[in-house]
């Protein structure tokens, strides 16, 4: 299988704080891969410095083959992000701000792709309302559209399901699980553990900025163990030493 | 409820500080004491040429002009400073989860940024004036008075322009009926005393001859105006919905010449749905500029013949050089993260932005002369302001970033800015004064502004995008 994203040794100090610290994983293409942890276990850091969002202390990285360090924008050129914190720019109506994500992503066609998802992800309502009027909901269902509307080979997501109701959680889900049995890869960090365990293949757990394991999730139903039960343990014995 | 404003004034301090360090920050007011100090030094010399009282006008008018420029507070959008201070969860939105009113906490934010600006700007300056004093052979009382007039100046520039701003929040007709009236007012005054009525602003006239009354009246129109501004103040309904047909297309089109049309064309739409370009233009520049203007033409005889236009040609370039903080102001570097973009890619496209705002100080600069008769210098004039600002923005950008508003704090950022435009402005300012048609040779500052930008997009790029 092609490896789309290799970290090794990834390492990135904020002054005296180790966020993450020497943290190495690879993910498959088609896969749909969990980073799992904690809040504050470096599971955002992670994402950025794989999205060149953020340049690593130490370690190397690379992405669809680009790496992280010399080429940041080649990366984002060519997967989709959905940051933790959903930030549209204010004064853009939401169809606007996919008019301005298409114009710099060199997207034609755009109307009848936004339309596609504002009737998917429901809330072709709020096409014309400012960014900045939209609840926190429907800025996620606009900052998710934005990140699949280039139909990435890749999409790495902070929390996909954080700010969504049910209904809308059930439909992610299987539009997630769907988009990597098409042959995509999608790269999620969560701490919900059940939703991981229902759509991921793979997984990594980090806590303290340390990677504590990586695996399929097929190792553990073989060996009827559940994902979350196997994240306590693991996390809390790395507690206690 | 004091707790709120002293928790708000931790609050600024531990902002700047975390984002360029407490020394950095702490020493700002210790070098505009420094600035102060030394300066007070070039006041005997000074006194040679101007007499006392113009002197004690400039000075007066720069720090109402300082006042007006900081004053806006009523065109804050809580949206702008959420922008402003990216992340940051500040206590200004804490009506969302602690029993206290908009209107409250708006108030404290008002009184803390105030208290800020004074012991940033007026409080070391007078300070630095005043310790100057025994080696200048200024009388101690007279410094004391000064700083006094001064806070008083910078005060009624704030709250005059917190007051019109909330106003102009409200209604733009009100506002237009008000500045109006001010107009009047005071053209009653010129032909009834024969005088400038600017001699009798309320801290000048203190100046010249400090009572009593004339202080509490000062105090009283002050408190008058900001009480009105408080209760005028609107603040951001939440949960309305505004809508708007798509815009954004049409724009993108009329800029597809401009080096990246989509940030062009969302940049103008936040200034015009924010609000921001007719009050900026009114409240950051035409208001101060219109106080300079207004002070500096009872200087005309102390000048060169045409100076007079040459010095308000040079005072636009520099506050039309703020204009990028107009643009920088909506966002931080967050919203584009997620897309292909270098921090590089959105200087270029907030400078571009800023380029085509250049038509307003370009257009200002020509009405002045047009209006002083001077019509003759009109293009020297433009090309000298309009060269000025695209210099010092070059060195903002190199030396900010995107963040202009935040790194200014910064003592090292503020020292190095003053030393660059300084030498510049000292430099044009007397080529100008010898012969008006030298202004054109300010079109060899495109040289190192070039060098500056292609420098700030270098320095920007090689640094993880601040969240500011």
């Amino acid at each position: 299988m092609t490896v789309v994203l290799e970290a090794k040794n990834l390492t990135k100090q904020y002054g005296d704080v180790t966020a993450v610290d020497n943290v190495s994983l690879a993910v498959e293409k088609g896969a749909l891969f969990g980073l799992l942890g904690p809040n504050g276990s470096g599971k955002t850091t992670m994402i950025k410095m794989l999205t060149g969002q953020t340049r690593p202390t130490s370690g190397s990285a690379t992405v669809l083959g680009i790496d992280v360090i010399s080429d940041p924008v080649g990366i984002r050129d060519q997967v989709g992000i959905i940051p933790e914190q959903e930030t549209p720019p204010s004064f853009l109506t939401a169809m606007e701000y996919l008019e301005f994500v298409a114009a710099v992503r060199k997207i034609p066609e755009i109307d009848t792709k936004a339309d596609w998802w504002f009737d998917f992800l429901d809330f072709a309502d709020k096409k014309n309302v400012l960014c900045k009027d939209l609840s926190r909901g429907t800025r996620q269902k606009l900052m998710f559209t934005q990140a699949f509307i280039h139909e990435p080979e890749l999409a790495l997501i902070d929390e996909p399901l954080i700010n969504f109701d049910p209904i809308m959680q059930d439909l992610v889900k299987d539009f997630l699980a769907g988009y990597a049995r098409k042959g995509k890869t999608i790269f999620i960090s969560t701490h919900i553990l059940e939703v991981a365990e229902e759509i991921c293949s793979g997984f990594a757990i980090l806590h303290k900025g340390t990677l504590l394991h990586t695996g399929p999730v097929a190792e553990l139903t073989a060996r009827d163990e559940h994902l979350p039960s196997f994240f306590l343990s693991l996390v809390r014995k790395d507690r206690h030493v | 409820m004091f707790e709120l404003f002293t928790n708000m004034v931790k609050e600024e301090w531990r902002i700047h500080s975390t984002m360029f360090g407490s020394l950095s920050f702490a020493l700002f007011p210790v070098m505009i004491f420094g600035i102060a100090f030394m300066g007070s030094f070039l006041v005997p010399l000074m006194r040679t040429t101007i007499p006392a009282g113009n002197l004690t006008l400039i000075i007066h008018a720069t720090y109402l002009m300082l006042g007006i420029m900081v004053g806006g507070f009523g065109l804050l959008g809580n949206e702008v400073m959420n922008r402003r201070f990216g992340q940051a969860s500040l206590l200004a939105y804490s009506a969302r989860s602690l029993p206290l009113s908009e209107k409250f906490i708006f108030s404290n934010f008002v009184i803390k940024d105030t208290v800020y600006y004074f012991f940033l700007w007026v409080l070391p300056f007078g300070l630095g004036y005043i310790l100057a004093s025994p080696f200048t052979g200024v009388p101690l009382a007279s410094a004391m008075l000064l700083l006094l007039t001064l806070t008083l100046s910078f005060l009624f520039g704030l709250c005059g322009v917190f007051f019109l701003s909330a106003i102009y929040a409200r209604s733009r007709l009100a506002l237009l009926l008000i500045l109006l009236a001010i107009g009047i007012g005071l053209a009653g005054l010129a032909v009834i005393t024969g005088m400038n009525p600017v001699l009798f602003f309320p801290p000048l006239l203190l100046n010249s001859a400090f009572t009593w009354v004339n202080f509490l009246v000062s105090c009283a129109v002050l408190a008058l105006l900001f009480g009105v501004a408080i209760v005028l103040f609107n603040p951001e309904s939440v949960g309305s919905e505004k809508t708007y047909r798509d815009s954004f297309a049409p724009l993108l089109q009329r800029f597809s010449f401009l080096p990246n049309p989509p940030f062009t064309a969302k940049d103008t739409l936040d200034l015009y749905r924010s609000g921001s370009l007719v009050g900026q233009t009114i409240f950051s520049f035409l208001l101060p500029l219109a106080v300079i203007w207004f002070f500096l033409s009872l200087l005309g005889p102390f000048f060169p013949p045409h100076g007079l236009l040459f010095l308000i040609a040079i005072t636009t370039g520099v506050i039309a050089s703020t204009m990028y903080t107009w643009v920088t102001m909506f966002d931080t570097f967050g919203p584009y993260a997620c897309l292909p973009v270098a921090v590089s890619t959105l200087i270029t496209s907030k400078l571009t932005t800023f380029a085509v705002l250049q038509a307003i100080p370009a257009v200002f600069i020509a009405a002045i002369a047009i209006f002083s008769g001077e019509a003759a210098y009109l293009i020297p004039a433009v090309v000298l302001g309009i060269s000025v600002s695209f210099y010092a923005v070059g060195v903002m950008a190199w030396l900010c970033g995107l963040s202009p508003n935040v790194l200014v704090y910064d003592v090292k950022v503020l020292f190095v800015y003053l030393i660059l435009i300084g030498i510049v402005l000292t430099i044009f300012t007397a080529a100008a004064f010898a012969n008006p048609y030298y202004a054109f040779f300010a079109v060899i500052l495109a040289l190192p502004t070039w060098l500056l930008v292609r420098m700030a997009k270098v320095r920007w790029d090689a640094v993880d995008p601040a969240g500011f």
